[in-house]
């Protein structure tokens, strides 16, 4: 896989400097490359993605409750409930 | 088309004056944080409230939370007597708010907002910053966690002088 390019500007968010709100974030436990690789899209683009993410979150969580209802998981081992 | 997207069309259909707020906000700001709801602080002109009753009933709109059998009637009078509510509806979860913690109305949020083309709807989507103060004024665990990286993203606008694409 190609090692991602930086600008910049996106380094501020890659390598903060202490003391900034970008170092307070990643010691926080934020993923900045997430937040730079929103920061590359349209703000139309961002919440598309959102929106796709979260239907799938549903159908993951329609997928899971469907194999509790049949009392196994797909690996065929009883589902815990 | 997904929730999101059905929430906002729905709004725009409907002709509702409102901004987004919260985590589609979040997101269009370039959050990462994952939401399930639209959230959007509504105007409380009377002619509003009118479409916007009319916008959640033709989604089935009931209190998220409350029990079935709870009686209550969403007409545009609902709105007038309380300020916020959250909804289950055929489309998913929307919260409506008369206010915004920290923030203000309807008009204090239009204030510090911008329009951006969601799924090729009109929506205006509150300022970062507003979106912060409103955080910040909750107080709630799910608006702190989401703050430090809010803070990141403006912090590097304000220092690379990068505005929204």
């Amino acid at each position: 896989m190609d090692k991602l390019e930086y600008t910049e500007a996106e380094r501020w968010l890659i390598e903060p400097k202490p003391g900034t709100a970008a170092a307070r974030a990643r010691d926080f436990g934020v993923d900045l490359s997430l937040t730079v690789s929103n920061l590359r899209m349209t703000p139309a683009e961002r919440v598309k993605r959102l929106d796709d993410f979260q239907h799938e979150m549903r159908r993951l969580r329609q997928a899971v409750l469907l194999a509790k209802q049949n009392g196994r998981t797909r690996s065929g081992t009883k589902a815990v409930r | 088309m997904a929730e999101l997207a059905q929430g906002l069309k729905l709004f725009a259909d409907f002709k509702v004056d409102c901004v987004v707020i919260c985590g589609v906000a979040g997101g269009a700001r370039g959050s990462s944080q994952v939401t399930y709801d639209v959230d959007v602080c509504y105007s409380r002109d009377s002619d509003n409230l009118v479409r916007l009753a009319d916008a959640l009933r033709s989604v089935n709109a009931t209190l998220r939370g409350a029990p079935k059998d709870l009686p209550f009637l969403l007409d545009e009078e609902t709105p007038r007597h309380e300020l916020n509510f959250t909804f289950d509806t055929d489309i998913g979860s929307i919260d409506i708010l008369g206010e915004v913690q920290g923030v203000g109305n309807y008009e204090e949020c239009l204030k510090d907002s911008n329009e951006f083309e969601l799924f090729d709807i009109p929506c205006r989507v509150i300022s970062l910053e507003k979106l912060i103060t409103a955080k910040r004024s909750a107080g709630r665990p799910r608006d702190l966690l989401a703050l430090p990286e809010l803070e990141a993203i403006l912090e590097h606008q304000r220092k690379t002088g990068i505005e929204e694409p």
